[in-house]
């Protein structure tokens, strides 16, 4: 009786993190894999790898939560990281930083304004913003990488601190824990689920609902600047054709760690797990030495499967009567 | 009289409120006195909830004034009318699903109460201050509906509500619930707040309240101190006519065993079996949620149920989902008509032709010509009101949408016609023609099954009534025989 | 006064609903004006042949949105049918290659509408991901059955007459691929306004509760939107690989924004049940012709791109002022 219990209560569990059971299967079959995906290198690499993915997937979250999506961050990540080494140039490194995000958060208010002030659908308006913003890219920089010789600059993401933890994961993990306090622990963040779980209700109950969204929309625009920064610090270089795919991959993990596109469902934590599952795939799928094509057939399967279970448990749930 | 104002909590003066063609409330004037439990009683549609959205800052009056507290009130939202201390417990829930029970009693407030420990501790306060023992790390979506009623209520406590309003609070809640409502009015009471209190329920009237005022087609009757109005009394001036005048004549006609139902049995109903004969009226009396709709759907193959029987005259039918119900001649007016009646944006000629499409089509192509044929048709003879049948429905009146959905069925012939709150939220005059549509089809072969929570509707109509309560069938009575409240005994279990 | 009012509200009605087609107008007007080539046969037929690959696959996903639905997969459609097609002109000749190509596109998006149907992915945002992820595996199977590699069809020894006709042939002066497309977009018309299951795919965008209560067949309804989409998606397909006579691996690539896109901008609403195939028509007019203006004019391709992000948000958010 009590194990059945247990059981079903593990089965419960499993279910509602179909995101952490994959990586825990993937994290056992490597076990038996005979490489070195053990290794500290291997580890802290892992972890370094999705740091600029989770950021962006945090900001995201946001406007999931709030009932909203923001498909824009691909162009914001390219512009940012253009406009960064560009300004380098004039300027010193933190300002050519500190205004690429406000640029971005801009974008974002730009995206609010369509969204959340003029209610239009989320999808369609930041897919659109996204090819604006690459039009705009490909512009000024004609289509062409560009790179900076700033060696300061590289060393952003390319630099060890502590312990020699890589700076990337750090900046990955303070961003989180802002993120995870101003949505667990703050008004607004709290509001922000309210305002997802239903619009109505919150703004009746004397929540700011069109600021709040808006908001959203600025933040996730910030965030993906940041990101979009610390890619072309990692790579040295800014190029129009960054984040192309980015922006579907990046919703996918937010909505494979379990936040609902419905709105009002989720959090941070989940979305770092469900952009760790896209990484940890990745990093054992290279372990494994998988072609690449095989291993763009894996990661399209692996997200058929955990979206595909999360649809069905809702349908079993409709249709239980 | 200056002592006298300084009594009163509320005042309206001569307000009133016109929609395009309505006028849903004619120079109401009303007094509120602190402390005291002020009933409001009425029919559908006689202007209870616009009196109540005009108060909450949803609608804004037309004319007249408001004196909330000794202040005059013009323009207001509904947060504004919150933070003054006048809250309403809407019937349909204002709660986030996705949040915790003490989340959303303090929605809005997260920062004032100092974080999630503060939220919960206060809302656990607020809860005990009521006696209810809801755990506030619930999840809304997990309660019941009478717990949603109890989280209703907390959140309006804690606004330090002057003036609480609830809008037939007691209809989903069962009796030990019931007994707690009393006592929470009574606390509320010595605290000094006053209440107005709705319901259909005449009973819970004469128990909780002082006064009550009857309201009827946007005008005030009367409103009198509750020992100086008797029952009669109070039906009377509510109903204002004589009920033969609001109802057709019942029609007779009912014949030999039509459909047959037998066990069906899901998570909610349980060994439901009953049988339906032609040109019958069966009216399904209980509460929301008591199980009426699932029965019907069940039936209707729209939810996947799985061991019942179904025989139409004699013969066992599967049905699996809608297209089989159609094809053995039944035929759906749903409980939502915008949200599963009609497809809103489309023609009226389109949401009419629907169920008929099948038919008219010849080798994958629409008869168009046929399908004009049928919608303007029905447009005419049950006098839908549009400027077209190119029109969309999305703009046309309550009591035309449905005619719409009952032409869609008319059509068909049915010969078992599911009927769930066809009248919900139309105006009287569309109700009565309704009505006579339910005759006719009844008349000519037909069988309808009722679901309404109007208690007068179902027994006026029908020939025969099951009571249903928690998912059984708990009576069957012939309504000409027995008196409302016997039957409604029944459906409360 | 009264009548003057319903007029003038008559006159924005109108107005609205004719936004893009007014578009189209004054962009033809100032081009003609400013650059005369713009009216030569040789420029009107390269237009059509612009017209090409994208308005097919445009009209397929219309039916898509209509139907309250999406269909990312259109990518991975388009680069397996044109891998597939070629590699098997060589065994089996151009016509078994060509019809087994189709028929493949059409069974990827029958695949599609199983799986939504069986996982129960009734919501555009559950379609969005799924048929994503279906972009990515159909994706794949292109580049592992051909290793990643081009296929060039002048490899080809046996006759390929029909792919040539397709990719540049014209009578008179309208090429081959817009003939298909005006056969696709007369049939899809007829399709979606007079046969019962066109309209049965707009009442289930509609509202699908409703649509299915009165039995109106809702599966039936999205196994057909999926499958019609695959289907153009593979005439799509053939045509753009025929053009550039070469079938690579990830030719579909970022097809199904610009599909999207063209779709939308012709005025089919995402929330589904509106729309027209010849709304989808007018949107990719508006975005071939708009790009081949710009070339005429000689604006850069990265301004185009640009352009094309704008005006979609501008449509969408006037789409979206005439329902406030």
């Amino acid at each position: 009786m009590n194990t059945k219990y247990m059981g079903k209560r593990l089965y419960r569990i499993a279910m509602q993190q179909k995101a952490f059971l994959a990586i825990i299967i993937m994290f056992i079959v490597m076990l038996f894999s005979g490489t070195n995906f053990y290794s500290k290198y291997n580890l802290v690499e892992l972890l370094r790898s999705s740091s600029i993915l989770a950021i962006l997937g945090f900001g995201v979250t946001i406007t999931i939560i709030c009932g909203g999506c923001d498909l824009s961050i691909g162009g914001i990540m390219c512009l940012s990281g253009i406009s960064t080494i560009m300004m380098m140039d004039y300027m010193p490194m933190w300002i050519a930083i500190f205004i690429s995000v406000l640029i971005g958060a801009f974008i974002g208010f730009i995206n609010g304004f369509f969204v959340v002030h003029q209610k239009t659908e989320p999808f369609i308006i930041t897919l659109g913003m996204w090819l604006l913003l690459k039009g705009i890219c490909q512009e000024i920089t004609g289509a062409v990488p560009i790179s900076s010789s700033n060696m300061k600059f590289m060393m952003i993401a390319n630099g060890k601190w502590l312990w020699h933890i890589p700076n990337l994961i750090i900046i990955m993990l303070i961003v989180f824990v802002l993120m995870h306090i101003l949505m667990r622990y703050t008004q607004f963040g709290r509001n922000c689920y309210a305002i997802g779980g239903d619009y109505d209700v919150a703004a009746y109950s004397g929540i700011r609902v069109v600021w709040i969204k808006w908001m959203a929309f600025v933040i996730s625009g910030a965030t993906a600047a940041l990101g979009g920064i610390l890619l072309s610090s990692k790579l040295n270089s800014g190029s129009s054709v960054f984040g192309d795919t980015t922006a579907l991959i990046v919703n996918c993990a937010v909505v494979v760690g379990g936040t609902s596109f419905a709105g009002g469902i989720g959090g941070i934590p989940q979305s770092a797990i469900g952009v760790l599952v896209f990484t940890v795939l990745d990093n054992c799928m290279n372990m494994l030495r998988l072609g690449g094509y095989v291993q763009q057939a894996l990661k399209g399967l692996v997200i058929l499967a955990i979206i595909c279970f999360d649809c069905y448990s809702r349908k079993r749930k409709r249709e239980d009567v | 009289m200056e002592e006298k104002s300084s009594d009163l909590i509320l005042s309206l003066r001569n307000v009133s409120k016109f929609f395009p063609g309505v006028r849903a409330l004619d120079n109401v004037s009303l007094d509120v006195k602190k402390g005291s439990v002020h009933g409001l009683v009425g029919e559908n549609g006689a202007g209870k909830s616009t009196l109540m959205k005009i108060l909450a800052g949803v609608y804004e009056k037309d004319e007249g004034t408001v004196i909330f507290d000794g202040e005059q009130i013009e323009q207001t939202t509904p947060i504004e009318s919150l933070h003054r201390g006048l809250s309403i417990i809407f019937q349909e829930f204002n709660l986030v699903n996705t949040m915790s029970v003490g989340e959303n009693i303090l929605l809005g407030r997260f920062r004032e109460m100092h974080g999630m420990r503060g939220t919960h501790e206060r809302a656990r306060e607020l809860l005990d201050s009521i006696g209810s023992t809801i755990d506030t790390y619930a999840l809304v979506s997990e309660l019941s509906v009478s717990e949603m009623q109890m989280v209703e209520i907390t959140k309006a406590l804690s606004f330090n509500s002057k003036l609480l309003i609830m809008d037939e609070p007691s209809s989903s809640l069962t009796d030990d619930e019931m007994k707690h409502l009393a006592e929470i009015i009574k606390n509320l009471k010595e605290r000094g707040v006053a209440i107005i209190y709705i319901s259909h329920k005449l009973d819970e009237i004469y128990d909780f309240c002082d006064t009550v005022t009857v309201l009827r087609d946007g005008t005030i009757i009367d409103t009198r101190p509750i020992g100086e109005m008797d029952r009669n009394d109070m039906i009377a001036k509510m109903v204002g006519r004589s009920i033969e005048n609001e109802f057709p004549e019942r029609p007779r006609c009912v014949g030999d065993t039509l459909m047959e139902v037998r066990n069906i049995n899901t998570k909610k109903l349980k060994n439901i079996s009953f049988e339906l004969k032609k040109g019958e009226i069966l009216g399904f009396v209980g509460l929301v949620g008591a199980g009426r709709t699932e029965i019907i759907r069940a039936i209707y193959g729209a939810d996947k149920v799985h061991g019942h029987e179904v025989y139409i005259e004699g013969k066992e039918v599967k049905i699996r989902n809608p297209q089989d119900a159609i094809k053995s001649g039944m035929g759906i007016v749903p409980e939502d008509r915008k949200l599963q009646g009609l497809v809103l944006p489309f023609t009226v000629e389109s949401n009419i032709s629907m169920a008929a499409l099948c038919d008219i089509t010849k080798g994958g192509f629409i008869n168009k010509a046929a399908e004009k044929k049928i919608s303007e048709r029905h447009i005419k003879s049950l006098r839908i009101k549009t400027p077209s049948s190119k029109t969309e429905t999305l703009n046309l009146s309550g009591g035309n949408q449905q005619k719409c959905i009952i032409g869609r069925w008319l059509e068909m012939k049915p010969k078992i016609l599911f009927m769930d709150e066809p009248t919900r939220g139309i105006d009287v005059g569309a109700k009565f023609e309704i009505y006579l549509l339910m005759k006719q089809i009844v008349e000519s072969g037909g069988a309808v099954i009722l679901i309404s929570s109007e208690l007068p509707e179902v027994l006026s109509m029908s020939n025969r009534v099951l009571t249903i309560c928690e998912g059984r069938i708990t009576g069957e009575f012939d309504p000409e025989k027995f008196s409302a409240d016997e039957i409604m005994k029944k459906a409360l279990g | 006064m009264n009548t003057q009012l319903i007029l003038n509200k008559r006159h924005k009605e109108c107005l609205n609903e004719n936004l893009v087609l007014i578009g189209i107008v004054i962009l033809v007007v100032i081009t003609a004006v400013l650059e005369p080539k713009f009216f030569t046969p040789g420029n009107l037929t390269n237009i059509m042949r612009q017209f090409g690959p994208l308005s097919l696959v445009a009209l397929g996903m219309t039916f898509v949105i209509i139907g309250g639905f999406i269909d990312l997969s259109i990518a991975g459609i388009i680069s397996l049918v044109a891998v597939l097609t070629v590699y098997l002109i060589q065994p089996l000749g151009q016509i078994p290659a060509l019809l087994i190509g189709l028929a493949a596109g059409a069974l990827m998006g029958f695949i599609n509408s199983l799986i939504l149907l069986f996982f129960g992915a009734m919501t555009q945002a559950e379609a969005l991901f799924i048929t994503y992820a279906m972009s990515l595996f159909y994706g794949a199977l292109a580049l592992l059955s051909v290793d990643g590699a081009t296929q060039h069809m002048s490899w080809i020894k046996r006759d390929i007459s029909i792919f040539n006709e397709i990719g540049g042939g014209s009578i008179g002066f309208v090429s081959v691929s817009f003939i298909i497309f005006l056969v696709s977009l007369v049939i899809l018309h007829i399709f979606q306004t007079r046969t019962y299951m066109g309209r049965s795919i707009c009442l289930t965008g509609g509202n699908k509760v409703a649509a299915e209560l009165s039995g109106i067949p809702v599966k039936k309804s999205i196994m057909l939107i999926y499958t019609i989409s695959g289907f153009m998606t593979a005439v799509g397909s053939v045509v753009l690989f025929s053009r550039v006579t070469t079938a690579s691996p990830v030719l579909g690539l970022n097809y199904e924004t610009n599909t999207i896109l063209a779709v939308v901008v012709g005025g089919t609403s995402l929330k589904g049940g509106k729309g027209s195939v010849i709304r989808t028509m007018l949107g990719v007019a508006l975005i071939t012709l708009m790009s081949n203006c710009l070339n005429l004019l000689g604006v850069s391709t990265f301004i185009q791109t640009m352009m094309k992000g704008a005006i979609l948000v501008i449509a969408i958010w006037l789409d979206n002022r005439k329902e406030l």
